[in-house]
């Protein structure tokens, strides 16, 4: 299972640094990205249940294989139309039903929510989530 | 109702009986010569639906009268689509680029001091939620557009449009319309109903565009400073070279201000962007501006 050790010590890694992210993120058009653990990222892989192409924010419904800190049902937030055109994403490249991998950053309260820094399809392209979400600091291949 | 079909601007010369250019537009301009064509083109299609609605009112009637007016109005070359330079992250707009000393970084507000502690604190209580995780429910995250000043920091690619009598500013970001209306006297305040826009005026000072802008809504702020119904918002937009342009900003505010603020934002074309559609129809951070903290809607 892609990264599942990780992701686990990832989790405690956003636990304890609640209240010691002190940088600002980057303000986005929409809303801040305060809310995420920006710093501690997970893999995901599992199957799209849902994809919201729309503004303000573009949405992947993930079950994952597993379980990461408890969760198997994820709302994946994306960035926008715009910014995700932009970067060469195209508003039909993903379905329900299609199996994905993605590295995210968790919502910092534990709720099953995360922000998107790449995506991985299941035919091995990779696309970030623009600059103002923020890199990926992990590998899918690690 | 008569309508007539034009479907090419060589249809509309023909039907003037003349195989020149429009009026206005002159074969040989030389800087801008690509976006004064384009201009004339949006006037050629303005007049062709000018003809199919009926006769033209007479206000028209006269600005048509009177084309060296319209060449001085439309040569100006600001016509296209921009970008915010320097490009802040990837997505936003097109690849980074070098160009021309990037503007100074915007100074905070000079309120009067009353007003400048109390923003401060909320400044700081803003970032203290923010670094907690809790970014206050704002404007943005209700989906609310940026309005005037605001609007011009083009978050998003914006494009220009000069057409006779007129310079209209579209952004990407939530769609956002902004129309300003040359030649017109400006609007007083106490007569200007309160829009995310404010109303718009402009003229053209040699190659610069200098707009006034009054009738700004209360809570539409920007870095959350606030105005009074007297707020003015002048600004002088200009090309630098031919693929940058400046919008040097003046804010004035007799009840909030001790003296004008300003600060500059900078643009550079980015040649065939086509702008995107912006609604905001899936906000899953719908809390009220103001009213608790921007939260994540999740379960549906």
């Amino acid at each position: 299972m892609i990264g599942s050790k990780r992701a686990r010590g990832a989790l405690i890694a956003v636990s304890a640094s609640l209240g010691l992210l002190s940088a600002a993120p980057p303000a986005l058009a929409h809303h801040s990205f305060a809310s995420y653990a920006i710093k501690s990222q997970i893999k995901l892989s599992g199957t799209v249940t849902r994809f919201e192409w729309a503004n303000p924010h573009v949405y992947i419904h993930l079950d994952a294989t597993g379980r990461y800190g408890g969760i198997k049902h994820w709302l994946i937030e994306c960035a926008n139309p715009g910014i995700l055109n932009r970067v060469g994403w195209k508003w039909n490249m993903i379905h329900q039903g299609d199996k994905i991998e993605v590295i995210v950053a968790p919502l910092r309260s534990g709720r099953p929510g995360a922000l998107l820094k790449a995506i991985r399809l299941a035919d091995g392209r990779t696309f970030s989530n623009g600059g103002p979400a923020g890199r990926a600091t992990i590998s899918f291949d690690d | 109702m008569t309508t007539r079909r034009v479907t090419s601007s060589s249809d509309l010369r023909r039907r003037r009986g003349s195989r020149s250019a429009e009026p206005g537009c002159p074969a040989g301009l030389g800087v801008g010569r690509v976006f004064a064509l384009a201009a004339c083109l949006a006037f050629a299609a303005s007049a062709a639906a000018q003809q199919a609605a009926g006769p033209a009112r007479p206000a028209r009637t006269e600005r048509q009268a009177r084309p060296a007016e319209r060449r001085s109005e439309l040569i100006h070359g600001i016509n296209g689509s921009w970008e915010r330079y320097p490009a802040r992250f990837s997505g936003l707009g097109s690849q980074p680029v070098d160009g021309p000393p990037p503007p100074e970084k915007i100074p905070d507000p000079p309120l009067k001091p009353e007003y400048l502690d109390k923003w401060r604190a909320h400044r700081a209580k803003v970032k203290k939620l923010t670094d907690q995780g809790l970014p206050p429910a704002n404007n943005y995250s209700a989906c609310l557009p940026d309005g005037m000043p605001a609007m011009m920091q083009a978050m998003f690619p914006m494009e220009v449009l000069e057409t006779p009598g007129q310079v209209t500013v579209i952004e990407e970001a939530f769609n956002q319309v902004r129309r300003i209306y040359l030649g017109e006297k400006p609007i007083k305040p106490e007569d200007a109903e309160p829009r995310f826009e404010g109303h718009s005026v402009g003229r053209w000072d040699g190659d610069t565009l200098v707009v006034e802008t009054v009738g700004v809504k209360n809570y539409v702020r920007f870095r959350d400073v606030p105005h009074s119904a007297d707020m003015r918002v002048v600004e002088r937009i200009r090309l630098v070279s031919r693929n940058f342009m400046r919008d040097d900003v003046t804010v004035t505010d007799p009840e909030y201000l001790t003296r004008p603020w300003r600060w500059t934002w900078m643009y550079k074309r980015w040649p065939g962007y086509k702008i995107q559609e912006y609604v905001c129809e899936d906000n899953r951070y719908d809390t009220a501006p103001g009213k608790g903290n921007q939260r994540l809607r999740i379960g549906d």
